[in-house]
């Protein structure tokens, strides 16, 4: 369906009012629902804890670490509590 | 080595950061060779520690995401049907039949749907997995072009699959189609009523567009989702 017939339907004569409208409509719906998942992918490194989230996402499906006994990326599990270690000054 | 790393691995969110964790139950925990080995003065406990091996491309992110130049296209979703698959395909890094372009073959000659300009899908190569863009279609249904230095010479064997997917990038105006299928438009031109209602002061309007948004939302997904149930019923049953 075209931006004009979105605008006709809707009875909205500002093009610019009903692009931003319909950024923030596919904004919505993006972040209630998984169509046309995107995949991120970074190294592990030994002694680091964090890494960043890619910078446009919306939401996060799931988070999955590779398994090199098999090759295969299992998903893992949030944590439900803080761990106690804040911070490790002398990681393995 | 890692080894089940869906329970031995956790995660926590902070901000726009991961926390990776991994959960070891003993002491400290060394590596010999591809082995881990639990040194043996050290006191057993659980315990979790900071990644302790690289692993290239370890971490793998799901997500959806926003991105303003994937969000208008230059054809409908339902237009976008071309679409090829076999053991026939073959793919031509050096351009040699066509000269200045990289060639997809069929020599089941299955590619007549695709023309000049459209984006493509490839899956199920061994290295040619990805998108393109078509550059020419001089060849019918026997082979299609892509501009040179995209593809890697691949013989025929493979089960490959291509398809056409949408023309991302188009010029947000009025012409421009919205990268949804029909029923998620109707949803986003009731968000657009549901905010003109907003504009107007009027409240009680702009709460009914919102149901009618998500409710197109939701029949958007239920769609997919068609559950039948079949359960027996005695003979003479009473229904």
């Amino acid at each position: 369906m075209t931006v004009k017939e979105m605008m006709e339907r809707a009875g909205v004569n500002s093009t610019g009012l009903a692009l931003a409208w319909i950024k923030d409509a596919v904004h919505t719906i993006k972040s209630s629902h998984g169509e046309e998942l995107k995949v991120n992918k970074q190294n592990i490194i030994d002694g680091e804890r964090e890494y960043v989230l890619p910078l446009d996402m919306v939401a996060v499906k799931s988070i999955s670490v590779k398994d090199t006994s098999d090759s295969k990326y299992k998903k893992i599990k949030r944590l439900v509590f803080d761990p106690t270690v804040t911070e490790d000054t002398d990681p393995e | 080595m890692s080894y089940d790393t869906h329970r031995t691995w956790y995660y926590e969110l902070y901000g726009r950061y991961i926390h990776l964790w991994q959960f070891v139950d003993g002491g400290n925990i060394d590596t010999l060779g591809s082995y881990k080995i639990r040194l043996p003065a050290e006191k057993v406990r659980t315990q979790l520690i900071y990644p302790n091996e690289d692993i290239a491309s370890g971490l793998r992110i799901e997500y959806t995401s926003f991105t303003e130049s994937e969000i208008f296209v230059a054809e409908a979703i339902e237009t976008t049907t071309a679409r090829a698959s076999g053991t026939t395909i073959s793919f031509n890094d050096d351009g040699d039949s066509a000269s200045g372009y990289n060639d997809i073959y069929d020599t089941g000659d299955g590619l007549a749907d695709f023309e000049n300009g459209d984006r493509i899908r490839v899956i199920g190569s061994a290295s040619n997995d990805g998108d393109y863009t078509l550059t020419a279609d001089a060849g019918a249904a026997r082979y299609i072009q892509i501009g040179t230095g995209n593809l890697t010479d691949e013989a025929a064997g493979e089960s490959i699959t291509i398809y056409q997917i949408p023309k991302t990038g188009a010029t947000a105006d009025e012409s421009a189609h919205v990268n949804l299928n029909r029923m998620l438009s109707l949803a986003v031109v009731d968000f657009m009523k549901a905010m003109q209602k907003e504009l107007q002061g009027d409240i009680q309007g702009k709460e009914y567009y919102m149901r009618e948004f998500w409710k197109k939302v939701a029949d958007d997904q239920s769609n997919k989702r068609n559950i039948s149930i079949s359960f027996p019923l005695p003979v003479y049953a009473v229904k």
